[in-house]
């Protein structure tokens, strides 16, 4: 199964995912994109059942695109954390529900804060200070709760991320040490390098 | 496994005198793995009536999102807040609705009715409804906010005692669960006020 | 009357009585009889282990829950070994105690740790114990650390399969210095220089091993042990209560403190967290 973080700082969401693409016990491709930009400001990383995850995330981009082009107004990150959430639990009761546990960061431009929504498969959603999705959650919950503080700087955020990764290369079974991550702030959202 | 117990909560709702209280806990929990202390599962729905939700979080957010409509409808036809008491037969009905396939919660219900006298139920996942003139209690701690409550309640307590006897009841109840705690929220509803308070508790 | 309450009395026991036929065959003491493996009365059904695994199943009715949930952690480092526990015993996800003691000392320079089921870590290791005290006597000098882990890890191996459920971590000071050993009931034994085990344990070692240096000093060791295993508490449902410290040291162990996490939390959350290195 493969790891999703994200971690809030004082004016940033940092977000990380692990690049591989796995199908059984091959290893398909390296440099698969886990995650989907659903407006300037907000980012959603995906993790679970192989497809489900591109399918819901894109529904979810494109709602979104389309709102941000009727009203003239993108949604805000807890709106577009709603509204996927709610989403993902009417499709919980469908026939064929998806199977995938998201990380939404975004940064808010109007109260000019970052947030960090957790939501796993069964659509249950929190907003946190930092998360992690899959095994690697066992390993660095802990290490976060550690360093993590609510002012850190990006810098520091790239750092605390290291870190974690760091850690699943020493002890996770299942070694993957292709990490992209993305930092979300007031500009919008690029990828930082590691 | 049970999937009442998959995130853990609990919920303990009491009557005083011409009061009520309702409490939760503030964990949302993945089986062991605590996910977040900031959880809560009780929701306003009237000036003067809270609900809570213990059970499968993604059915709290939703049942909590449901309701809210429901109740907003309720008040545009009706142009009056709904009474508790039809509260929890709009519950209850709801929840049944889902007979054959439920949602996975088990809800209390706590407020003041429009005469100021107090009300408090419980149902269980597909509506069945416990109402009740002392306490009621819900979740993964049931059994041991049944033993606290048992022992703690007496009749005719004032807002503040009703206070330290549902924290004291919640607090000690949670510490012998699991799934439960990491920090708590208490609203005692009285006739002319709502006192909200977080508990500082045990994070193990 | 007696002659009835010996024949019920026979027949419901199938216990394998080594020590008697072993003096009987003999003819005398027996010194091989003291290392003879205790002997268990066994339930008269055709198969045991399924009869005790239709009972401790989760899906049981009527389930035996047995203690399971706990962190705990040792390791290596320049002043010694620093051995760090939780105390919370759990069936099911009712706490049953939060005072549990789960370093359980086997003599003045041998330590155990206990994870899984609580009475087959105290059982097998109070056996441990009665046994290295044994080899003292007839041998003048201490057990190795090694040795010891070797003959629990030979114990429990004997009843693989029969639902033992231990994950021990034993630690020493012995002719060769520190040891630290983790013993399990499938068999599994491991020298190492830090170990972590139960169901906090991948907590405990996020922050284990990014605090970790063998050149700690001996206050910065036992913090980082007490540090590891506050969070798992926090994290994992199944392990709290309060974190006990054991320093193994060539002068034997000593105690180093107990700590409530319910007063630790507000402890550490008051305390700046220090820039990220």
């Amino acid at each position: 199964m493969d790891t999703l973080f994200g971690i809030t700082g004082k004016d940033f969401v940092i977000t990380a995912y692990d690049s591989k693409a796995v199908a059984s016990i091959t290893l398909m491709k390296i440099g698969e994109d886990k995650s989907r930009e659903l407006n300037s400001h907000s980012i959603m990383l995906f993790s679970g059942e192989p497809g489900d995850g591109v399918h819901f995330s894109e529904y979810i981009e494109r709602n979104v695109k389309l709102y941000g082009i009727r009203n003239g107004i993108e949604l805000s990150p807890k709106a577009v954390a709603s509204f996927a959430r709610r989403e993902l639990a009417d499709s919980l009761r469908s026939r064929k529900p998806y199977s995938v546990n998201l990380l939404i960061g975004g940064y808010d431009v109007k109260t000019n804060k970052p947030s960090l929504y957790w939501l796993d498969h069964l659509a249950s959603s929190a907003e946190v200070p930092f998360a992690a999705h899959g095994y690697g959650a066992y390993y660095c919950l802990s290490l976060l709760d550690r360093y993590h503080r609510e002012d850190i700087t990006e810098e520091e955020g790239v750092k605390l991320l290291q870190k974690c990764i760091q850690e699943l290369r020493s002890r996770m079974i299942l070694n993957m040490p292709d990490f992209v991550a993305k930092v979300v702030n007031k500009d919008g959202i690029r990828i930082v390098q590691l | 496994m049970s999937i009442m117990e998959y995130n853990g909560g609990a919920v303990v709702a009491m009557v005083g005198k011409n009061c009520v209280a309702i409490a939760c806990d503030k964990r949302l929990g993945v089986q062991a793995m605590t996910i977040s202390t900031e959880f809560k599962k009780t929701f306003q729905v009237t000036p003067k009536t809270y609900i809570g939700l213990p059970g499968l979080a993604t059915d709290v957010q939703t049942l909590a999102e449901k309701f809210r409509f429901k109740v907003n409808m309720y008040k545009l036809r009706e142009e009056r807040e709904i009474e508790p008491k039809t509260l929890a037969h709009l519950v209850s009905s709801t929840l049944y609705e889902r007979r054959f396939g439920p949602w996975f919660v088990e809800p209390v219900i706590a407020g003041l009715d429009k005469e100021n006298r107090p009300f408090i139920c419980s149902t269980d996942l597909i509506g069945c409804i416990n109402f009740a003139k002392d306490f009621v209690v819900s979740g993964t701690t049931s059994n041991q906010l049944f033993g606290m409550c048992e022992s703690l309640w007496e009749p005719d307590l004032e807002p503040e005692e009703l206070f330290e006897t549902i924290s004291q009841s919640l607090m000690n109840a949670v510490d012998r669960d699991c799934l439960s705690g990491w920090g708590a929220e208490v609203t005692v509803i009285t006739p002319d006020k709502i006192i909200t308070r977080t508990l500082r508790t045990r994070q193990d | 009357m007696d002659s009835l309450v010996a024949k019920y009395s026979n027949s419901a026991s199938t216990s394998f009585d080594t020590e008697d036929s072993l003096n009987n065959n003999s003819g005398g003491w027996d010194a091989a009889s003291q290392f003879a493996l205790p002997s268990f009365d066994i339930p008269l059904v055709a198969n045991p282990v399924d009869f005790l695994r239709a009972h401790t199943d989760p899906s049981a009715e009527n389930r035996i829950r047995i203690q399971h949930g706990t962190t705990t952690l040792a390791f290596k480092f320049q002043g010694g070994i620093v051995v760090a526990v939780d105390s919370r015993a759990s069936g099911g996800s009712y706490i049953a105690s939060q005072t549990v003691k789960k370093v359980i000392e086997i003599n003045p320079y041998l330590l155990g740790t206990m994870a899984g089921g609580a009475a087959d870590c105290q059982y097998w290791e109070r056996e441990l114990g009665r046994r290295c005290r044994l080899y003292e006597l007839r041998n003048k000098e201490r057990i190795s650390v090694a040795a010891a882990s070797k003959i629990l890890s030979n114990m429990v191996y004997d009843y693989k399969g029969m639902g033992l459920s231990m994950g021990t971590m034993i630690t020493g000071w012995d002719k060769t210095g520190p040891q630290l050993f983790y013993v399990d009931s499938d068999g599994s034994r491991l020298r190492g220089e830090k170990f972590s085990v139960g169901s906090g344990s991948t907590f405990a070692y996020g922050v284990l091993d990014t605090g970790y240096d063998y050149n700690l000093s001996v206050p910065d060791a036992i913090e980082l042990g007490r540090r590891a295993i506050y969070h798992a508490t926090h994290r994992d449902a199944y392990s709290g209560g309060s974190i006990n410290i054991f320093h193994v040291k060539e002068s034997g162990w000593s105690f180093e403190g107990n700590y409530d996490v319910g007063a630790l939390h507000w402890e550490y959350q008051a305390l700046p967290k220090g820039p990220i290195a």
